[in-house]
């Protein structure tokens, strides 16, 4: 198996190597980089591949310690449409 | 907009319970323990869980402490749970909280199917396991370590007969030895491949520093006796260099600390390893490759807080390496800087049960003070105390250095006191 073509987001199919391309050519945050490339914003909502897409904002951390790379955003878990509305299916 | 507001037909739609005094997130040991402590000071308390039992990571723990004596998990989670429901806590399983939301000086807690709310709420939601990529990590029958843990150890169903296990440390080591138990063969264990995400997992050196603050764990004979020596840095070095090849036996399980998984291969499913001598700062030494035949892989990244709820809530985070990741700001009681939000166990940093359990304790009585609870402040001192006893006593350290950690949080926390006087001066 080709080692560039290691999955890190399932969800939205991006690969390591996607991952730190788009890292070097844009020398980006991991959040600029999940903008870039979806990574984290599939179905899951982040929660299988979040600590490999921060990992990749390692360097910048001693600055941004205080600060989370990916923001939480609710529902932090799958809910159906219809249970968010008020309806029941 | 999803969000109702309170009072809304949106909400009575849904279904509002009463108020709360407290609402615990999380039935693990720490959420429990809280749980007990503030109910039995007199107040009502709810605990949510999403999983099916209580006890949460707890219930999976089987290990033979330094004393002799077995820590099973799953009989403590039980004792645990008695106890909560015997101080009247009601506990409310396999349900989802996905968002909170402060209101009024109470705090909105959205599920599936009712809003529940209350006057103050602790966030014991435990830890999640990061995960290692490499080739054919996605295929079915690869998982992490922490799931072959549950499979085996509260649903009682092997993940496979034989496997490989991906990732060495304190966590792996344990389940390793737990589906030996189990009569599932553990073919070796080994370091994950060197890229980008997985470096301090995949230099033996790192492993090696992290595995010996667990030494009393290892019944073999050379990581005991090593770990006098290896205390000096050029011992550590040699003793990774002279590392045997073949790696060491723990409980008749071969550790590699030398060798690294490249891939994992299978057409449907996991059939194998392709395995590879590593040096000493993780490159692969190329025409060292070998397969392993297996039908389950194990994937173990390491643990991180699970901290959603408390972002969602704009607690302030800093990130702590000794703590395993971002930890939400708070302070020895428990207390975090946005008003009714309390934290306890594995949210506060990566530690074992018995610390949680403690922790919970504290926040158990920190949240009954903060109800209007008079001559607590004294249990409270002490539970702080126990909680330094209890982490000086600790069986497995997930970190070396997390007292380190913990100050850092706590310096934190100080720091950010002297502007908030200032603020309430202002107004």
């Amino acid at each position: 198996m080709d080692e560039k073509e290691i999955i890190v987001c399932r969800c939205e199919e991006v690969t390591l190597s996607e991952l730190e391309l788009t890292a070097a050519t844009y020398n980006c945050s991991a959040r600029e980089l999940k903008l870039r490339t979806r990574a984290g914003m599939g179905f899951c909502g982040g929660r299988t591949c979040r600590t490999m897409i921060e990992a990749f904002g390692i360097d910048k951390r001693e600055k941004n310690r205080n600060q989370v790379t990916l923001k939480y955003q609710a529902p932090v878990r799958p809910v159906p449409f219809g249970k968010l509305g008020g309806k029941t299916p | 907009m999803y969000k109702a507001v309170s009072g809304s037909p949106l909400l009575l739609e849904i279904g509002v319970e009463t108020m709360y005094d407290i609402i615990v997130i999380g039935a693990g040991p720490a959420g429990l323990a809280a749980a007990s402590t503030a109910a039995r000071e007199g107040l009502h308390v709810l605990v949510i869980d999403e999983y099916m039992k209580p006890g949460g990571r707890l219930l999976g723990q089987l290990y033979q402490e330094s004393n002799g004596n077995w820590w099973n998990g799953l009989e403590e989670s039980v004792k645990l749970n008695e106890q909560a429901v015997n101080e009247g806590v009601k506990i409310i399983l396999q349900t989802v909280v996905y968002d909170i939301e402060r209101q009024d000086s109470s705090w909105i807690i959205y599920t599936e199917n009712i809003v529940y709310t209350s006057k103050q709420l602790l966030l014991a939601t435990g830890a999640a396991e990061s995960p290692v990529p490499l080739p054919g990590w996605t295929l079915p029958g690869v998982m992490s370590v922490g799931a072959a843990q549950v499979m085996t150890n509260v649903h009682r169903v092997k993940p496979g007969d034989k496997g490989m296990i991906i990732g060495v440390n304190v966590l792996s080591a344990a389940i390793a030895m737990e589906l030996q138990l189990a009569g599932i063969d553990v073919v070796a264990m080994a370091l994950p491949p060197l890229n980008q995400l997985t470096h301090q997992h995949s230099r033996p050196k790192e492993v090696m520093e992290a595995l010996l603050h667990a030494s009393h764990l290892a019944p073999s004979k050379f990581l005991r006796i090593g770990s006098k020596f290896m205390t000096n840095p050029f011992m550590r070095q040699l003793g990774i260099r002279l590392y045997p090849k073949s790696g060491i036996s723990m409980w008749g399980i071969p550790i590699q600390l030398r060798k690294a998984v490249t891939e994992i291969y299978g057409t449907n499913q996991v059939e194998g390893v392709i395995i590879r001598t590593i040096d000493i700062n993780g490159s692969p030494v190329s025409g060292t490759e070998e397969s392993i035949a297996c039908d389950f892989v194990c994937i173990a990244g390491g643990l991180y807080p699970l901290a959603e709820l408390a972002g969602v809530a704009d607690c302030p985070f800093y990130y702590v390496d000794e703590l395993g990741g971002y930890v939400p700001i708070h302070n020895e009681k428990m207390e975090t800087p946005i008003e009714g939000l309390y934290v306890a166990g594995n949210i506060t940093g990566i530690e074992g049960a018995k610390i949680a359990i403690s922790q919970g304790v504290v926040a158990g009585y920190s949240m009954a003070i903060a109800s209007g609870k008079q001559g607590l402040v004294e249990n409270l001192q002490d539970s702080i105390k126990k909680v330094h006893e209890t982490r000086k006593q600790a069986a497995i350290r997930f970190h070396p250095k997390v007292d380190i950690g913990r100050n850092i949080i706590h310096k934190q926390w100080e720091a950010r006191q002297v502007p908030s006087t200032n603020d309430a001066t202002i107004i």
